[in-house]
């Protein structure tokens, strides 16, 4: 006869790291020092900003914001596209499973790039190339990079290795090895990472402007300064709409590629 | 290399057949894309001479920023640890509004049609917004300072957390709500025994991704005025004191790559 099991025990690993969660935000918390009579405030305020972006100025959205708009999005295409194109070479050397020696110096140079946030890149960039999109571009494009060839090394490292042992059996270089067994198989699924990449560096090239580097950020930093909240909502308005509607269409090409 | 015959009796396979309407797709998109490629990379100014005649600048820039002024450093703690309190802060509360969110937005547990709905367009919706665009608001709604910095990152992380962990408890094992059901459980029972069980390790692992994303987010949220490092960096910048800027980004990357590396760890181990 067996006895009835045990329940587990209650004070497991998982009870004392929440434990240690809650110990670590009450200190939090404690240490910002937030007054009470704010915290309780909060809704009421939200709601009064929040009624004063309507309605949203939207002659100001069609003479300044979307211009604005645009210009993000268009740093963040050649800013994706530099990414890209310089990502997809030191991905492959990244690969451990192609290259064992070279990828052990690659892929942690690529990490660390990524470690950047593009703003505080584009903090450089700005007094290097000067006010505006150009900065901005570069900004996106060099953390792109690492981001891109972080994830293009991961996949060419999952990849299935069989079409490199053929191409190699028939007396193919790494040349041959890239071209008939590596990008065949993994193309897609970068084209789908560089899209996505995309649809992030659209949001990070949204605020950019908050630095100077170009797009649709200062435009909402100086709305808001300046208390215009009718203006701002018109900014907000129009970039929810333009970054849903790239999200949408760029998800849907991504969908088509990965399944085929 | 010449064509050598194949050997008899065993034909060489053919060739899969040209797929013409996937060609013309393929290179209609090509060149969808190298317009707009050319249109976007002029509209930014994009040119290598400009970059080749500010080499000059360039040059002054880096002796500007290096060697970093390392005297700066004592004044750095206290914000640093505030941006950490702000990303921990932020983390948690988003994660833990995250939770009945994703339960509502998830098809197969939620309560009804237009609740599942609405739950997803608002999850969309909070998607669309930058991190920064949530500081910026919040700093105009209730003043300057680390307060609104841990609203933006929790309104962040719910957007975050609440995609990923809805998507998760779609692909739950739908038996288990079955002998929930089976058993007389009601809606909360459901939820309570078989959903949150089986998603529980994940849902714990996205708010670690969290985490890395907001201890990264945190660290600029101070140059629209939302506390943390970010604030003390944005009056280095404008000053144009490149030693202090290039101390305050060596330690911003060290952190942030010391607790990527952690918690990758710990979520390789939870899942």
């Amino acid at each position: 006869m067996s006895a009835r099991p045990q329940p587990p025990s209650r004070y497991g690993a998982g009870f004392w790291l929440t434990l240690v969660v809650a110990a670590l935000v009450v200190a939090s918390v404690l240490a910002l020092e937030v007054p009470g009579a704010r915290v309780r405030a909060l809704p009421l305020e939200l709601a009064r900003m929040f009624a004063r972006f309507f309605p949203p100025d939207l002659d100001y959205g069609r003479e300044t914001v979307i211009r604005a708009v645009i210009e993000s999005l268009q740093i963040a295409w050649v800013g994706t596209l530099i990414g890209a194109v310089l990502s997809l070479p030191l991905g492959l050397l990244g690969a451990r499973n192609l290259f064992p020696r070279v990828g052990l110096m690659v892929k942690p140079f690529l990490v660390a790039v990524r470690a950047v946030p593009e703003i505080l890149l584009a903090i450089y960039f700005v007094p290097a190339v000067g006010l505006g999109a150009f900065a901005g571009t570069l900004a996106i494009g060099l953390h792109s990079v690492g981001m891109l060839g972080k994830l293009t090394a991961d996949v060419v490292e999952s990849m299935d290795v069989g079409p490199v042992e053929a191409v190699t059996a028939c007396g193919g270089g790494s040349t041959a090895v890239v071209r008939f067994a590596v990008l065949p198989q993994v193309l897609p699924e970068i084209v789908a990472l560089w899209l996505f990449r995309f649809e992030i560096n659209l949001r990070a090239s949204a605020v950019l402007g908050v630095v100077g580097a170009g797009g649709i950020g200062g435009v909402l930093l100086n709305t808001l300064r300046y208390r215009q909240f009718d203006k701002a909502g018109s900014v907000i308005l129009l970039t929810v709409l333009v970054v849903l509607a790239v999200d949408a269409l760029s998800g849907r090409i991504r969908e088509r590629l990965v399944r085929d | 290399m010449t064509a050598a015959a194949p050997p008899a009796g065993r034909p060489r396979p053919r060739q899969p057949p040209v797929s013409w309407g996937g060609r013309l797709r393929l290179s209609l998109a090509a060149v969808a894309a190298a317009a707009l490629t050319l249109w976007s990379a002029r509209a930014v100014g994009f040119s290598a001479h400009e970059l080749l005649t500010n080499l000059d600048k360039i040059g002054r820039l880096l002796d500007d920023s290096f060697p970093p002024d390392w005297s700066f450093w004592p004044r750095l703690v206290a914000p640093f640890v505030e941006t950490l309190q702000i990303a921990v802060i932020g983390t948690v509360a988003g994660s833990l509004i995250a939770l009945p969110l994703a339960v509502l937005a998830a098809r197969p547990v939620s309560p009804a049609r237009p609740v599942y709905y609405a739950g997803r367009n608002l999850m969309n919706v909070l998607r669309t917004m930058p991190d920064l665009f949530w500081a910026m608001l919040f700093a105009s709604a209730v003043g300057f300072g680390p307060f609104a910095g841990a609203l933006a990152l929790t309104v962040f992380t719910v957007a975050v957390v609440s995609k990923l962990l809805s998507e998760s408890i779609e692909a739950i094992d739908l038996g288990l709500l079955e002998a929930v059901r089976a058993s007389g459980g009601g809606w909360w029972e459901t939820v309570r025994f078989s959903v949150l069980p089986q998603v529980l390790p994940q849902y714990v692992s996205y708010a670690l991704y969290a985490f890395e994303i907001n201890v990264r987010a945190s660290t600029v949220l101070g140059l629209v005025g939302a506390g943390g490092i970010g604030m003390v960096l944005n009056t280095q910048r404008t000053t144009f004191e490149y030693s202090r800027v290039t101390l305050i980004v060596l330690v911003i990357f060290a952190i942030v790559l010391v607790i990527e590396q952690v918690s990758e760890a710990a979520r390789r181990r939870l899942v």
